[in-house]
């Protein structure tokens, strides 16, 4: 074994520029593999962020009527005891914050156009323990100070021509179907990564909406925010775990985690990783054909090579090893250079992200991101990319090999 | 009992639909210390004859006897096993392995017996690298070497397993006269020192004047086998 690792060895190293040609190859394929992964796992990341820090929050509760009907938004089946909901809630492991939030339907108008609308009523003191909407913020959260303020997004502020300090007419049906419009002074604007919210979506705050919707400290939903962990895997955990105490303390509610809401986005995540796998897949067999190249022209320059080893007793299998252990070299050539490349490259995209929205500029592309996208790190597909390039130079070393040993030992000896 | 005997051995190559016969019904015994020649014009059937008897080509019929054993009806894997214990060759181009040094080319067929020690090899590889002349050569590759040496490399491979027969095609065909008569030097010497049995198929006239026994192969059959009883040694 150990003389024909070293024969194998030698004359990888022995062809260095052919070697380096194949192993690029193979390197080319995995670094874009890694790249790849990272740059979705990345973008998962980011939506799922997006997701609990600007819409679902880690976890929902509210009426099992509300959550049946919430399609229509209704104003109707307000949480039973919240207070004492929100107490508990707050007394639990992991949980950084827990905010009220009533949504409803509306139109907002500048007097020439109508848009319609989904209004937030948000709780001004507790909502930024859930959402990170300050973030994104043009202008001012709201002040308290004064009636109707309100909080529109920016691309919605955009189609109606309103900005900050400006007043615009909110339209909508209040908790006793009653129609209702005011004028709102416009205090901030939201510019999220989230185009949904940027262009549909306005906020008012609870003491503002017991006016204007009639809602009498109504709460359609709870909206709860736990500590983030370095393992998504570990975070997802401690949702579960705590959607489960408090379903268990409060049965009659429907309590709903960012997983379940998010249901149809993830499904949307799990194609894209199998889109993922057929083009690693594709990148491979082209790596392959590389290797596949490599070995065969090996064989062809070592025919009568292949002769006299045969001659001197070399057993088939000890030829097909001889040039297995040829492509496992290249292989582990390659996938050593392509997990180097895609780490370095991968590295950069972790600390300095790409500007996507600069190369992309689609804020309305349907796509529910947009900003600098920043990778991931996925040791796990790493090591994956390394083994699948060994076990594609072990299988496109094979076929020459084999032909290699089935090579009659004096036709060998002749070759020229 | 002879080493080996060739019964009826007829070897017709396909060209297409035509058949070429290569040997025509050759009979031969071999002997344990042969040092025999084979001689003849080119398409005559030397290396035909040379590689049925190493096993490396089959016959189209007739028998080859190893000890009274078939040597034709054996598997490939049997042919190979037969080869790696009895049997060692000498090529006209010397076929070392060009990413081995001297070294560890001549250690080769013994690494592939699978029978002796690593200091086993060591010795027996040392020792027949002295008996060559090539000592100070040890540590380098082929193609730092001159032809000559090149086949001194060549025959020292062959020679350390210590095989029954060698058989070499054409083993001077590539050297000056001054080195063939080195190289013919070497394995008469191996030849009256340990009885290793020599057959080989050549042009070169130096050859045949060494052998003890010369045979002539015309158009695949044997036409004379002349033993000479005298030991030839310029």
């Amino acid at each position: 074994m150990r003389t024909l690792i070293k024969i194998a060895w030698r004359n990888v190293m022995r062809n260095k520029r052919r070697t380096v040609l194949s192993a690029l190859v193979i390197s080319v394929g995995l670094s874009i593999y890694i790249l790849m992964n990272s740059i979705m796992a990345g973008m998962d990341r980011a939506n799922i962020d997006n997701l609990i820090e600007l819409s679902t929050s880690s976890i929902k509760i509210s009426t099992e009527q509300y959550a049946e009907d919430k399609e229509s938004l209704p104003l109707k089946y307000g949480i039973p005891f919240a207070d004492q909901l929100l107490a508990y809630i707050k007394e639990q492991q992991h949980v950084i914050g827990a905010t009220p939030r009533t949504q409803f339907l509306g139109q907002l108008s500048n007097w020439e156009d109508t848009m319609p609308i989904i209004g937030q009523v948000v709780d001004i003191k507790s909502d930024e323990t859930v959402f990170s909407l300050d973030n994104y913020l043009v202008g001012n959260y709201f002040t308290g100070s004064e009636e109707n303020e309100i909080m529109l997004g920016k691309d919605l502020a955009d189609e109606m021509g309103v900005g900050v300090d400006d007043y615009i007419t909110l339209y909508a049906l209040t908790r006793y179907d009653s129609r209702n419009a005011d004028e709102f002074h416009i205090v901030g604007l939201l510019n999220t990564t989230d185009p949904n919210i940027n262009l549909n979506t306005v906020l008012i705050s609870y003491d503002t909406a017991d006016n204007f919707l009639d809602l009498e400290n109504l709460i359609t939903e709870i909206d709860v925010a736990l500590e983030r962990r370095v393992s998504f895997s570990q975070f997802t955990n401690d949702v579960d775990e705590l959607a489960q105490s408090i379903k268990k303390e409060f049965s009659e509610l429907r309590v709903e985690t960012f997983t379940e809401l998010a249901s149809a986005f993830l499904g949307i995540t799990e194609q894209k990783k199998i889109f993922g796998s057929i083009m690693m897949l594709i990148i491979l067999a082209i790596a392959a054909v590389g290797i596949f190249n490599s070995v065969l022209m090996s064989v062809y320059e070592r025919i009568r090579e292949i002769g006299v080893l045969r001659a001197q007793g070399f057993e088939r299998k000890e030829i097909v090893g001889l040039f297995i252990w040829e492509g496992i070299f290249i292989g582990i050539l390659g996938s050593l250079i392509g997990v180097a490349l895609g780490c370095g490259f991968n590295l950069y995209l972790v600390i300095q992200g790409f500007p996507l929205d600069k190369f992309v500029g689609f804020q309305n592309s349907g796509i529910p991101y947009w900003g600098t996208l920043y990778g991931e790190w996925n040791v796990g597909a790493i090591i994956f990319a390394f083994c699948f390039g060994m076990i594609v130079a072990l299988a496109a070393s094979y076929l020459p090999s084999r032909m290699a040993s089935k090579m009659e030992v004096t036709k060998a000896l002749r070759f020229v | 009992m002879p080493l080996l005997e060739l019964q009826g051995v007829i070897k017709n190559y396909m060209k297409g639909e035509q058949i070429i016969p290569a040997l025509r019904g050759v009979d031969l015994s071999i002997e344990k210390g042969d040092f025999l020649s084979i001689v003849g014009p080119s398409g005559s059937g030397k290396s035909t004859l040379l590689n049925i008897i190493g096993c490396i080509d089959t016959p189209t019929k007739g028998k080859v006897l190893h000890n009274g054993e078939d040597l034709t009806i054996l598997t490939d894997k049997e042919k190979t096993y037969y080869r790696k214990e009895n049997i060692s060759f000498i090529f006209q181009s010397f076929n070392l392995i060009p990413v081995l040094t001297v070294r560890e080319n001549v250690e080769l067929p013994l690494i592939i017996e699978k029978k002796f020690t690593k200091s086993e090899i060591y010795d027996k590889v040392t020792n027949i690298i002295e008996i060559v002349g090539l000592e100070d050569m040890a540590d380098r590759f082929p193609r730092e070497l001159s032809g000559g040496q090149e086949q001194r490399v060549a025959i020292a491979r062959a020679l350390v397993k210590n095989p029954l027969v060698v058989l070499a095609d054409e083993p001077t065909a590539n050297l000056d006269s001054e080195m063939s008569e080195d190289i013919i030097s070497v394995m008469q010497k191996m030849n009256e020192e340990i009885h290793t049995t020599f057959i080989f198929s050549t042009h070169d006239l130096l050859v045949q004047k060494h052998a003890k026994r010369v045979i002539i192969l015309r158009d695949g059959m044997i036409t004379s086998d002349e033993r000479k009883n005298h030991e030839n040694t310029d």
